[in-house]
């Protein structure tokens, strides 16, 4: 018995000595749990939940009593910092600007709401963003509370006239039915798993390579480094689309996920995104040399880009300094652009900054990675 | 030009470390350049500054004229090169091994099917061209690996100790394909710890020692100046009979 125990104790010091003596690694292993226990931490605070979530407000009717309404729904809706209200002319104005995710939730004060309220009842209808469950859910609990207010209000005849009569709220999403909350995560849920493992994929790609010897044999044909890059990069992005492609048709058959969007655009949007994660792992990685370092490098990148990123969580949740952290990686744009497709039938214009962020993205980490590569190849 | 290789003041730094100290060669055409030195000696650095791969940090060198800087992409049209880790994928099989090479070196799709099939033969891989290379045994990844250096019709074939690991059948094989390679009037720069291999196939020997060639000249040249039999004997007088501990140029910068 005493034996064995002490092989063990000698390949777990082996183990851990070879470990200690890679600095990428070590590195890496100190970094990965501090990273993700402070983004916990502050994803969860403990004094509070999502403030100033910004909602958009359309008036179609001019009569008094709408506007006194309006009125005192801004006011109670900023009060406190709940909603940010933002004014919108006319309801599809507001509607792109939900696709767009510039707010999270229309409110439309109707044509004729005013005289409706004289004869007794009244509907305003709201319409939510339905991307994230716990958002969604947030902004319909924090709109229904106001409207109760109003009616106290109205009940007792604050500011209104004394004929008013009560209003209900009709809340609808932009896609028909009543979607299961699985299908609002499962386009996070699927672009996370595409572009992670094309980010992993990269990280054997070009290490594995270099330790094998086999990047030495291309590097000596009269090959371009822009082209052994790209040619990676690319096949990485193919390697992601199909593993999307089994993914959606496994969620379509499995967990009855439907798709309300173009799949083109779905997949020119997880295209870029990992595209823009690979420029983004080749730079990561160029500075070592052995694939377990490579990985734990990657690994460092991934985890707390998953959880800022709002697949789980709405980014509105983290702190601003977390959220615009979140902004400056790839992953966001990715996830929402194509869960902003898949689920709410986007059209290219709704997603088209998150397009164009993910090419510029993918751009400017190539310009970086191509000549990082070649330095670090030959020098 | 008679010189298919010739380096002027060679050097590269890696950190404070000197790998290549100012290193000044020439190999004549068609002829078997044997380069010997003791482990760390930079023989593999200054092989990978000829083929391209890495950037000398002083000095110059041409490959049948063409500067190894200016000129790289042209370089490395010319250049074959056989390295102690096989430059061979092991789930892909020689054909598709070969053709992926092929590609890179821009060779026809139809010349390339020729060749491959060619080079298969003559390594006598023809059998098992379909088979993955991982199932192989190191002799025929061996072969299959000169193969893929020999695809592009190189006029300069560089091997870096490509009898290492190989059984005496393998090794032998591969002796008389590189004294075949010469006869085919392709000039070769073969390094190797092997001292017999160099002795036998070599025609011009360079001794390096910590990053500098410490003797050149012809095989019988050099024997009748240190009054040696062998190659090995004039090895030994000019780099010592002492055990070595040399530390990679990494480690000694970490201090270890």
């Amino acid at each position: 018995m005493k034996r064995p125990i002490y092989h063990l104790y000698i390949i777990m010091r082996k183990d851990l000595t070879e470990f200690y003596r890679v600095r990428a690694r070590l590195v890496s292993m100190i970094l990965l749990p501090i990273l993700l226990m402070l983004l916990f931490g502050y994803m969860f605070p403990s004094n509070g939940t999502i403030t100033h979530i910004p909602i958009a407000v359309v008036n179609q009717d001019q009569s008094t009593a709408t506007l006194s309404m309006i009125n005192s729904f801004i006011y109670m809706a900023q009060y406190g910092g709940s909603f940010n209200v933002i004014t919108y002319s006319s309801v599809s104005q507001a509607e792109q600007a939900l696709l767009q995710g510039k707010v999270y939730a229309v409110v439309i004060f109707r044509q004729g709401l005013g005289q409706e309220l004289s004869t007794g009842k009244a509907t305003v209808q709201v319409i939510v963003d339905q991307m994230n469950p716990t958002l969604d859910q947030i902004v319909t609990a924090g709109i229904q509370q106001i409207f109760s207010q109003l009616n106290v209000q109205l009940n007792m005849n604050q500011g209104f006239p004394s004929s008013l009569g009560t209003i209900s709220v009709n809340f609808q999403g932009l896609i028909p039915g009543a979607p299961s909350s699985f299908e609002f995560l499962a386009p996070g849920f699927i672009a996370m798993s595409v572009v992670m493992g094309g980010l992993a994929g990269l990280a054997m790609a070009f290490s594995r390579e270099r330790e094998l010897g086999t990047m030495d044999g291309i590097l000596m044909t009269p090959v371009s480094r822009f082209s052994i890059v790209m040619g990676k990069a690319m096949a990485q992005a193919v390697r992601g689309i199909i593993s999307g492609i089994i993914i959606v048709i496994l969620s379509i058959l499995l967990f009855g996920v439907k798709i309300y969007g173009n799949v083109f655009l779905m997949a020119l949007i997880l295209f870029l995104g990992i595209l823009a994660f690979t420029g983004l792992g080749i730079i990561a990685t160029s500075f070592v040399s052995d694939q377990e370092s490579a990985q734990m490098i990657m690994l460092m990148l991934e985890m707390p880009m998953i959880f800022i990123s709002g697949i789980f969580y709405p980014v509105l949740q983290l702190p601003w300094w977390l959220r615009n952290i979140a902004y400056m990686f790839p992953l966001v744009y990715t996830v929402t652009g194509f869960r902003s497709v898949m689920v709410m039938n986007a059209p290219f214009y709704a997603v088209w900054n998150d397009v164009v962020v993910l090419l510029i993205y993918s751009v400017v980490t190539f310009a970086i990675a191509i000549p990082l590569f070649q330095r670090m190849v030959t020098k | 030009m008679s010189y298919a290789v010739e380096a002027e003041n060679l050097t590269k730094y890696f950190g404070n470390l000197i790998a290549v100290d100012g290193v000044t060669f020439k190999v004549r055409k068609g002829e078997i350049f044997g380069l010997v030195g003791p482990n760390g000696a930079g023989k593999s650095t200054l092989i990978r500054m000829i083929c391209t791969v890495l950037r000398p940090s002083a000095g110059r060198a041409y490959v049948e004229g063409y500067d190894i800087m200016k000129q790289s992409q042209e370089v490395r049209k010319l250049i074959g090169v056989v390295q102690e880790k096989l430059i061979l994928y092991a789930p892909l099989t020689p054909v598709e091994n070969l053709e992926f090479f092929g590609k890179l070196y821009g060779i026809e799709p139809k010349v390339l099917k020729e060749r491959v099939k060619e080079l298969l033969e003559e390594v006598k891989l023809i059998a098992v061209k379909d088979k993955p290379v991982g199932t192989f045994s190191t002799g025929m990844r061996q072969r299959v690996n000169i193969a893929r250096a020999l695809l592009h019709d190189p006029k300069l074939v560089i091997l870096d100790e490509p009898t290492n690991g190989l059984d005496p059948q393998s090794v032998r094989w591969v002796r008389d394909y590189i004294l075949n390679m010469k006869n085919k009037g392709l000039t070769v720069i073969l390094t190797s710890h092997d001292m017999y291999e160099i002795d036998e196939l070599s025609d011009t020997v360079a001794i390096m020692d910590k990053g500098k060639i410490l003797e050149i000249g012809k095989k019988e040249d050099l024997k009748a100046k240190y009054k040696a039999n062998k190659i090995e004997d004039v090895f030994l007088e000019l780099t010592g009979r002492g055990l070595r501990d040399e530390i990679s140029g990494r480690l000694r910068r970490r201090g270890w």
